[in-house]
């Protein structure tokens, strides 16, 4: 979907034929930051519910609830340090990862909460996937690197090994190039190879929703293309939440578009400022900050 | 910024012309210096291999790697004890020494700050600032005494806790090396720690781990003093002898081993130590080609490691 922003969002008054009439008849915001939930027409996948975070006596994010629509691109974009990706890692609780780290509030992946004390974190991160900013392929074989999660699932047979590593690399855009050298190093292929390699290594495990944060930031623009093009065959089988600091990227491949900013320089807590459908948001953002931020006008 | 009212034509002109020559002068004045400085500082170990290789293999003979040791006041006869000595001993102080190293230097690199990381490290410094004297001491009372007699096994132990410290900061390093979204990496596709570190981490850092193994068996293999009370020496040893006579009279494989290990044994640098004390100019002449020989052992094991480490380098970026 191509967005021209300049002309849009210059004349806030004209009408645009494709932003859908249901806009003017969404319930208004009722607190500071609304809660956006998605039309009943959206299968609704992961549903964060008053969401906090500390690290330690920092609080990173603050209150935010926001429900990600299945089989939809959603896009989280806002300036550096409000906590996007700290956002992004809860979802499959790579959080834990982090020393001094503090969560309240719901994250419920299909009806159930994730953040539970007696939830499987192995089973909350094979149906929910990551890729990482920089392609971070393991020093193995290609057809190791996407094998790696199977085997962690106790696929043993070669055949089902096989099979599992053609379809997910076909998946990932990436088959046709590696076919003839599944036996060399992932490490020794490109930059954007890479990442769509490591792609192919999250759907090897079969996810449901795959967390990208910042794909494409340390690729080039064809490989950025690339990933973006297969963001759009993904979707129709996977959910995709992405973080990109790339308004135009945003713009370009999500469906939906989540706008965070710190609350005020002291505290630097991440909030979630407005979150809509990407249309709304490049063209008519409610809010002022949402605004400034898409038309370039700040940070 | 400029903020009085200088105007561009009042500046002071920049002219790279004047002392051109002196400051070249200079730099190549400062530029032989540190050349020579280089020189003097490699001098002493040109120095060293040159006369160890000089004196040293004149006595050096196919004999010398191959025999026993004559009895004193004859010439002839070689140190294949201290050689077989000094490999048993480098493989028992390996097998104690590598695993727990590389156990605890994933703990440490994984918990950095949590007490029992930092203690641990710290207990690693001091360890390996210990005298290796104490060291054999210290293999002397724990093992010579409690088993009331000198073995390899005491030896092997005394020198695994020389070679525990530089293995653990050694691995630690290279684990700490490893990029960590290699690590989240592994982790975001739900695979536990252990699994993470076996299959992804250890692997991307073998080639390092593997290095500093090898600088400490090559520190190891050189040590002296934690020998002198724990493996004492053993003029006849020899393994083949022993494996073959096991099997004449049908010992089996583990009391064989038991007899390998549980006898004193020489070492290289042992048996340097004891040749040079003697007032036999044969054994003088022998204890210059062990010199010779330890020094080409250890070497050989650096320069294997140098080599590892730049192929690896090259090979982890996959070109």
């Amino acid at each position: 979907m191509e967005i021209n922003q300049s002309s849009r969002l210059t004349d806030k008054n004209r009408t645009h034929p494709f932003i859908l009439s249901e806009l003017d008849s969404q319930p208004q915001p009722s607190a500071q930051y609304p809660a956006f939930a998605p039309k009943e027409a959206e299968q609704i996948i992961i549903e964060i519910k008053n969401l906090s975070l500390h690290y330690g006596k920092f609080k990173a994010l603050g209150d935010i609830s926001m429900s990600i629509p299945q089989n939809k691109i959603t896009a989280i974009i806002g300036p550096s340090g409000c906590g996007k990706s700290t956002l992004l890692r809860s979802l499959n609780r790579m959080n834990d990862l982090t020393p001094k780290v503090h969560i309240q509030g719901q994250i419920l992946l299909d009806k159930v909460d994730i953040l539970g004390a007696n939830v499987d974190v192995v089973e909350v991160r094979r149906r929910v996937g990551m890729v990482f900013q920089r392609p971070n392929p393991f020093p193995k074989s290609i057809y190791e690197n996407v094998a790696y999660g199977p085997r962690l699932y106790g696929i043993r047979k070669r055949l089902d090994l096989d099979n599992l590593v053609e379809y997910s690399l076909s998946q990932a855009a990436l088959w046709d190039e590696v076919k003839d050298k599944l036996h060399q190093s992932g490490m020794a292929l490109s930059g954007g190879q890479q990442q769509r390699l490591c792609i192919a290594r999250a759907l090897a495990v079969q996810p449901e929703v795959i967390l990208m944060d910042e794909p494409a930031s340390a690729l080039d623009p064809v490989a950025t293309l690339r990933i973006e093009e297969l963001m759009h065959t993904l979707k129709k089988s996977y959910t995709i939440v992405i973080v990109t600091h790339n308004m135009q990227q945003a713009a370009r491949v999500s469906d939906f578009t989540a706008f965070m900013m710190i609350d005020n320089p002291a505290t630097r807590t991440g909030v979630l400022v407005e979150y809509d459908k990407t249309i709304k948001i490049f063209t008519n953002p409610e809010n002022k900050q949402t605004e400034d931020y898409v038309t370039g006008r700040f940070g | 910024m400029i903020t009085n009212q200088a105007s561009a034509n009042s500046l002071p002109l920049i002219r790279p012309e004047i002392n051109y020559s002196r400051r070249k002068l200079a730099n190549k004045l400062m530029l032989s210096f540190t050349g020579l400085l280089t020189l003097a500082a490699l001098a002493p170990l040109v120095w060293i291999i040159g006369f160890v290789a000089i004196k040293g293999s004149q006595t050096i003979t196919w004999a010398f790697f191959t025999q026993l040791p004559r009895p004193l006041g004859m010439a002839g006869g070689g140190v294949l004890n201290a050689i077989e000595g000094t490999l048993i001993l480098t493989i028992i102080a390996a097998f104690f020494a590598i695993p727990p190293g590389i156990l605890a230097a994933i703990y440490v690199a994984d918990h950095p700050n949590t007490p029992l990381g930092a203690s641990v490290r710290f207990s690693t410094d001091v360890l390996s600032g210990v005298p290796s004297i104490i060291v054999g001491l210290f293999g002397y009372a724990l093992v010579v005494k409690t088993q009331g007699h000198y073995s390899a096994l005491a030896g092997g132990l005394a020198l695994a806790i020389i070679m525990f410290p530089i293995i653990v900061r050694t691995t630690e390093e290279m684990i700490k090396l490893t990029p960590r979204n290699l690590r989240e990496g592994s982790l975001a596709l739900g695979a536990p720690e252990w699994k993470t570190y076996l299959s992804v981490i250890l692997p991307a850092a073998i080639k390092g781990i593997i290095t500093g193994i090898l600088l400490a068996v090559a520190r190891a293999s050189g040590e002296t003093a934690p020998l002198l009370f724990t493996a004492l020496g053993n003029e006849r040893y020899e393994i083949g002898q022993i494996i073959s006579s096991g099997i004449r009279s049908r010992q089996g494989v583990w009391s064989i081993f038991n007899r390998i290990i549980e006898q004193p044994v020489d070492s290289l640098p042992l048996t340097l130590f004891k040749y040079s004390q003697q007032p036999y100019p044969e054994r003088v002449n022998q204890a210059w080609a062990a010199a010779l020989v330890l020094i080409g052992i250890i070497l050989a094991l650096n320069i294997i490691a140098r080599l590892w480490v730049n192929y690896s380098s090259s090979n982890l970026k996959g070109k």
